[in-house]
């Protein structure tokens, strides 16, 4: 347990001191709303904006790899990976020290860039607010939790951050789905709709568990 | 493979009785697929000694090292380090590391580093045993720097301290001495002679003069075989100039 | 590469390349009778006929990646490298048939609503376990290492499979979209139809039976071949008596 608190606390120290991942996310996440606002035909039907919690999650979802990434670059440096493989812990302590970090970070991107997003697209946030702010931290966790696992094989791959959207991408498609069904319908009438919330509730479930118990492997050497 | 190091014949040691043994291997092996990194090794090192471990480029010194700190699993044979001889968790809390990469973040002091590595290894007071540390190796003024502006040398004394927050009983040192200037070499000397009084080091080394000066023991290691020298064997520089070179070094 | 890497399944795929080859080659002109003179489906016309191919292979797919993830968290718990070389193969071979079912799939679906894709669940689910395997297969050759290869292969794998059922209720919730026609369900196959199915399944698994042995037997060459390989390059060996690690 103090392995976690103390994986947690030196991976948002890191973070703090250069703020850099929460930048780059951040700004990553805007870009590709933006650029979606010129890729789409002018006029607002209602029915592109039936696409918008779309294409809200696929860009926290791209935002959220390119974190991932960055946690894992920072081990590399130095050799700081084998710090982490040579403590007498339970592997599976500093595996949830990094995910909730990169969670922590991915949450302040949603916050930033949600905000951002509901101005820039005129959506009504007031009564949806609190179940939207659920389902992205649903999302969010299933993100990090899996995401967290498999960064850490993709950073010692030939291909290195290239590797983790490949690896990474079929394995979310039920978070994506479920937050999008979900927001989609917090945001339409402000319902929180239990089939996508067990979906996800489920699958961050799935995921945490096969995650710790699968990162002692991948510490291993 | 006889056993080396044994305490009772050196004049150092005023024990009568013989120290346990800090390292006992068994037909150690370590295999990555088809490639044999290291053949079947017996090893046996006393308490308090220091073991230098020598051989050209690939004869398996790093990967020797890696199973000695439970990083890498052994393919065959038994390990047991600091009298535990369970799982590789259990050995890894009696080793401390030292590798060539200094396995520190740059993004944070000295201070912070060695905070962290306490209390992944579940030091209890962890600012307490860092700040022993950071004084222990006069590292005060730049304590509060971080660790991606220090120079190799500063680097390295940081590394250690980080291995010895957990008061490991072994300490392992790879390739120590390279990259260092004159004056950050012999620091480290003194570090390592220190440090051989109270534990026992294992480190590799290129430089056959300052691991035989150093070392009580050997080890010749070409190809991933090993090969026990005594004390005598490690002083006669051309005798191991030569076993280097007829293996190809 | 000594016995301890070898694991029972590679001595069981040994022997059993050449009874499979058999029956394999004994259920295909079966088969193909069977599905020769089936009746043709009143709805869809001939066109139907491809599901023949179309669902068998879908089962030996699913089992392929079954196989994979096993094999691989067998791996991890014996650490025998035979394992891995099941799962590897497995892998290899399940991506084949894999293939089979996303390419049949559209040709049917064209013939019969007019459209290439359709973002149905079961076809979609499919190829999400299609891309899977290639990113299995993508990871397996850009990792470097074959120990780390294995393992990470392995904890894929496991993964993969744990997100098979989950990926199957997620895209029922997308509204569940479904061209699949409901005769082909189990118990509902029209009469004259049963036959060539199940015999058609049978035919699949056989098939990939028998690759899988002999794809495994191939990496148990290579495997071997490696190992000698690496003894020779050793310049003690032979000193040794060479002997074999």
């Amino acid at each position: 347990m103090s392995v976690f608190l103390a994986v947690l606390w030196k991976d948002l120290l890191v973070e703090w001191r250069s703020r850099d991942r929460l930048a780059a996310m951040a700004v990553f996440a805007l870009l590709v709303v933006v650029m979606f606002q010129f890729a789409t035909p002018p006029g607002a039907s209602p029915e592109s904006r039936a696409h918008l919690p779309g294409l809200l999650w696929i860009a926290w979802l791209f935002a959220g790899i390119l974190g991932l990434n960055r946690a894992f670059a920072l081990e590399l440096e130095n050799d700081a990976w084998s710090g982490l493989a040579l403590a007498p812990a339970d592997r599976g302590w500093i595996y949830l020290g990094k995910a909730a970090a990169s969670l922590a970070v991915l949450l302040a991107v949603q916050l930033l860039s949600g905000v951002a997003f509901a101005l820039a697209f005129a959506v009504p946030l007031d009564a949806a607010a609190p179940g939207l702010a659920a389902v992205a931290g649903l999302g969010a966790l299933g993100i990090t939790a899996l995401g967290t696992l498999f960064a850490a094989v993709a950073a010692r791959t030939a291909y290195r951050e290239a590797m983790l959207p490949l690896l990474l991408l079929p394995l979310l498609v039920p978070i994506l789905l479920g937050a999008v069904r979900a927001s989609a319908a917090v945001l339409a009438d402000g319902t929180l709709p239990w089939p996508p919330l067990r979906l996800l509730l489920v699958t961050d479930a799935v995921f945490l568990i096969v995650s710790f118990l699968c990162f002692e492997y991948v510490l291993d050497e | 493979m006889s056993a080396i190091g044994s305490p009772r014949n050196d004049p150092r040691r005023a024990a009568p009785v013989p120290a346990p043994l800090a390292i006992e291997a068994r037909g150690l092996a370590k295999r990555f697929g088809p490639v044999v990194a290291l053949h079947p090794l017996d090893l046996a090192v006393a308490r308090g000694r220091a073991l230098a471990v020598l051989g050209p480029n690939g004869a398996g010194k790093t990967t020797l090292l890696r199973l000695l700190a439970g990083l890498a699993r052994p393919s065959a044979g038994t390990l047991a380090v600091g009298g535990e001889a369970g799982s590789r968790r259990a050995r890894r809390a009696r080793v401390g590391l030292v590798s060539h990469a200094t396995a520190l973040y740059p993004a944070l002091t000295a201070r912070e580093n060695l905070v962290f590595a306490a209390r992944l290894h579940g030091v209890p007071d962890a600012g307490l045993r860092a700040d022993a540390l950071l004084a222990r190796f006069e590292l005060d003024a730049v304590a509060h720097r971080r660790a991606g502006a220090y120079s190799r040398g500063t680097a390295q004394r940081v590394a250690i301290a980080r291995a010895l927050v957990h008061e490991p009983e072994v300490v392992l040192l790879d390739e120590p001495f390279t990259g260092l200037d004159a004056r950050a070499g012999a620091l480290l000397e003194g570090i390592v002679r220190e440090l051989a009084g109270r534990r026992t080091v294992v480190f590799t080394s290129h430089d056959l003069p300052r691991a035989a000066a150093l070392a009580d023991d050997g080890l010749l290691l070409v190809a991933g075989r090993g090969r026990p020298l005594d004390a005598a064997a490690l002083r006669d520089a051309d005798a191991l100039a030569r076993a280097l070179a007829e293996a190809g070094a | 590469m000594s016995e301890a890497g070898r694991a029972p399944v590679e001595r069981l795929a040994a022997r059993a390349v050449r009874p499979t080859g058999v029956l394999l080659a004994l259920a295909v002109p079966l088969w193909l009778a069977l599905v020769a003179y089936a009746p043709v489906d009143a709805v869809q016309g001939i066109v139907q006929k491809i599901l023949y191919v179309h669902v068998p292979c879908a089962f030996a797919a699913y089992l392929g990646f079954a196989c994979t993830a096993v094999g691989g968290a067998l791996y991890l718990w014996r650490r025998v490298e035979g394992w891995d070389r099941f799962a590897a193969s497995a892998a290899e071979v399940g991506v084949l048939f894999c293939a089979l079912v996303i390419a049949t799939g559209p040709i049917w679906a064209r013939a019969t609503w007019g459209r290439w894709w359709s973002w149905d669940v079961r076809l979609t689910l499919t190829l999400l376990l299609f891309l899977v395997y290639l990113s299995y297969l993508l990871l397996r050759s850009f990792t470097e290492g074959s120990e780390r290869t294995a393992r990470f292969a392995a904890v894929y794998g496991i993964a993969g499979l744990a997100i098979v059922p989950l990926n199957y209720f997620a895209i029922d919730l997308a509204g569940g979209r479904s061209i699949h026609p409901e005769n082909l369900q189990r118990g509902s196959l029209g009469a004259g139809m049963r036959a060539p199915f199940w015999v058609g399944v049978l035919t699949a698994l056989l098939a990939f039976a028998h690759l899988l042995a002999r794809r495994l037997e191939l990496a148990v060459l290579a495997a071997r071949e490696a190992a000698r390989e690496a003894s020779e390059a050793d310049p003690h060996a032979a000193r040794a008596g060479g002997s074999r690690p």
